[in-house]
């Protein structure tokens, strides 16, 4: 046997072993996805027949209708529709405030930089470390005083004010290898402060905000513990009345209305993440390649 | 009154003193250079001038207004940077009238603007495309053109073309002087390229260390060095630097010069009434490449050319000139002769010296040695 097929075929069996695994982790990680999906298909019966993995015999949309419109969290029986509206109301205004402000530190840490900017940074940064539990009872009393508290608009603000240090991280990293140059020649030319932001950086910030978006919208909407914190009741998140849900079946469990209930709460962050995926890892790198 | 008057400039980052006092003065209309060494100060300069960096110490005057506190917008300065500096996500239209925009020019007269700015720089079928999509020459031009579009009174070129490749600097030299020759406008420029510098300069600083060490027309820089480091910071190959002692013959100073055998003795025909105070002292002769020969290329006009045979030590063709080596007072010394002159090192031939064009220094304070009256020749920007 040649040296040459001796290595082609050593490197074919490495292949072989190398999808093996891959494929095993795959199996591994969709396997709960798998079984939410089959479940939230299949009447109640037949998931107490016991098959878990088994595909549905009997297809069947009913389980999502409930969910969404007549499953009954706490007293109200209307689903989660509302609380999926809320979880909405919250994330949209959130990333986008936090994203806008983010991007504003980002431009000043780097390009309008003052005396004592670092240290400024250096206190942004740390409240990326600050743990959630930490914060709930001050919060709790700063959404009293401020009359926020049990609203959708105190969980926007929590979740601003937490997300800040994150994307105030995301664009300087990035602005920090911006030219200066540009800036100083959209000065000779005129422009102010906000017009070198908007019109200079902002349109050559995509792949960071992508990144920033996907970050701040899976920590929001995904997001429980602000969630059962500041808002209860009407104004609660998906992720809280999808807890309520399961926790509040009195009787026989629903599971697949549980599991439908599960998916339409997860599917916003597949979405964003199907969308903007491919620039995630583009994102990440692009503070330390130049490009 | 001139038309950009630097006043004893100052600047300082912190504790560093980066500029320590600059004094330049040129005419509207003037292509001053500015040339030294990295680090030197140059582009801060230029950003003083801008108004991107502020002024620690001293006065800067724009046609006679003092613009320390104006604006760099309001300054009526368009400055071309070394990187471009180009808007990435505006099309070359967009970057060439975004100046334009700012200051509210109406929209069809700013598509006028960039269309004859674009004809001017042959980048008319390049407009809709953005920057990411251009070579670095076509960068260069739409660089230019954003600072064309605004007919500034005063442009500043921060190493505009050291970016580029060999030939297309060359070319985009040859396109820069003639726009400067066919637009007037004043320009400071920027540049490590001595070819550069001698090629588009009316005048020409030289700085080092945050310090001018001369300002002057390119000739009056290359010829009437005023210090060592003047001497051999411009032209290429450099200045032949020499040590040498002033002895008196017959009454006049006279420069003696140890070869690898006996002693070169050669007459002093300029700054020769500073140089009678420096009999029996070291000194350091200047003499350029081309002002060392063959006896038959030398320049007999003058009179001044001063025959010695030494010994080769090397050659170097470069094909347009023959380079050839000897040694003198210790060092290597470049002398240009005519290509084909059939030499080959360790041979003896004979060199002629053009004395008329020699300079000399103090070797302790590095300053040139020279008659007074040269001196008031070049008065901004004097060390000596
Ligand atoms: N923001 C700053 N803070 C401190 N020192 C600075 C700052 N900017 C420049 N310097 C220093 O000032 C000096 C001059 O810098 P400058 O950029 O003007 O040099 P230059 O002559 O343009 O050099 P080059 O030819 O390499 O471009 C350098 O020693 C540099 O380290
Ligand atoms: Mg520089």
């Amino acid at each position: 046997m040649s040296a040459a097929s001796f290595t082609a075929r050593r490197g074919l069996a490495t292949r072989a072993v190398l999808y093996a695994i891959l494929v095993l982790f795959a199996v591994v990680y969709l396997m709960p996805l798998y079984v939410m999906l089959t479940t939230s298909f299949k009447t109640l019966e037949e998931i107490h027949q016991g098959n878990m993995l088994a595909l549905p015999g009997e297809w069947t949309l009913d389980p999502w209708r409930e969910a969404w419109g007549s499953a009954c969290i706490g007293l109200e029986c209307n689903g989660v529709h509302g609380y999926f509206f809320n979880s909405i109301k919250i994330v949209v205004p959130a990333v986008l405030i936090s994203g806008l402000l983010g991007a504003f530190n980002g431009y000043v840490l780097t390009k309008w930089k003052f005396r004592g900017h670092k240290i400024v940074f250096g206190l942004m940064l740390f409240s990326c470390f600050i743990p959630f539990q930490i914060i709930l009872l001050p919060m709790a009393r700063v959404l009293g005083i401020l009359h926020l508290a049990n609203s959708t608009g105190g969980l926007v603000l929590v979740h601003i004010v937490y997300g800040i240090g994150f994307t105030t991280l995301f664009f300087r990293n990035f602005y920090a290898s911006f030219p200066d140059e540009l800036v100083r020649a959209a000065q000779l030319d005129g422009a102010g402060f906000f017009t070198i932001f908007f019109r200079i950086l902002l349109p050559a910030s995509v792949p960071i905000i992508v990144v920033t978006i996907i970050w701040q919208f899976t920590n929001v909407w995904n997001d429980f513990l602000f969630g059962v914190s500041f808002a209860s009741g009407d104004s609660a998140p998906i992720t809280v009345a999808l807890n309520n849900l399961v926790n509040s079946s009195t009787g026989v469990k629903a599971y697949n209305v549980n599991m439908a209930a599960a998916m339409v709460a997860a599917v916003p962050t597949l979405i964003v993440y199907i969308l903007a995926g491919k620039y995630f890892l583009r994102g990440l790198m692009s503070g330390s390649v130049k490009g | 009154m001139s038309f950009l008057h630097i006043n004893n400039v100052h600047k300082r980052f912190g504790e560093t003193h980066v500029l320590k006092g600059i004094d330049i003065a040129i005419e509207q209309g003037d292509f001053l250079v500015l040339v030294g060494p990295s680090g030197c100060g140059k582009s801060t300069l230029l950003n003083m001038i801008a108004g991107l960096d502020s002024i620690s110490e001293g006065e800067l005057l724009l046609d006679g207004r003092c613009i320390n506190d104006v604006h760099p917008s309001r300054r009526d300065i368009a400055m071309v940077f070394q990187s471009y500096a180009l808007y990435p996500s505006m099309t070359v239209a967009g970057n060439i009238g975004f100046g334009l925009e700012m200051r509210k020019v109406p929209r069809k007269q700013r598509r006028e603007a960039i269309d004859r700015v674009a004809k001017l720089l042959q980048i008319e079928n390049l407009l809709d495309r953005k920057p990411g999509q251009l070579s670095g020459g076509q960068r260069q031009r739409v660089a230019m053109g954003r600072a064309l579009v605004r007919d500034p009174q005063l442009f500043l070129f921060d190493e505009p073309l050291s970016n580029l490749d060999a030939k297309l600097r060359v070319d985009m030299r040859t396109e820069i002087k003639q726009l400067h020759q066919r637009l007037g406008t004043t320009i400071v420029y920027v540049t490590h390229d001595q070819i550069e510098a001698m090629t588009l300069a009316s005048r020409i600083a030289v700085m080092r260390g945050g310090e001018l060490q001369q300002l002057g027309t390119p000739q009056a820089v290359y010829d009437d060095p005023n210090n060592l480091f003047v001497a051999g910071f411009m032209g290429s190959p450099s200045m032949n630097l020499v040590k040498a002692r002033i002895v008196e013959q017959d009454g006049l100073p006279v420069a003696q010069v140890a070869t690898e055998a006996s002693t070169l003795t050669l007459p002093i025909v300029r700054d020769r009434d500073a140089l009678r105070d420096w009999r029996d002292r070291d000194v350091i002769l200047g003499l350029r490449p081309e002002a060392i020969t063959d006896p038959a290329s030398a320049n007999h006009r003058e009179g001044n050319i001063h025959e010695a045979e030494l010994p080769v030590a090397l050659v170097e063709p470069t094909g347009a000139d023959l380079y050839v080596v000897t040694t003198l007072g210790g060092t290597h010394v470049n002398a240009r002769m005519r290509p084909g002159t059939p030499l080959r090192p360790g041979e003896r031939t004979r060199f002629a010296f053009d004395v008329s064009r020699m300079v000399v220094f103090d070797p302790e304070s590095e300053r040139r040695i020279r008659d007074e009256r040269v001196a008031e020749a070049t008065p901004i920007g004097e060390t000596a």
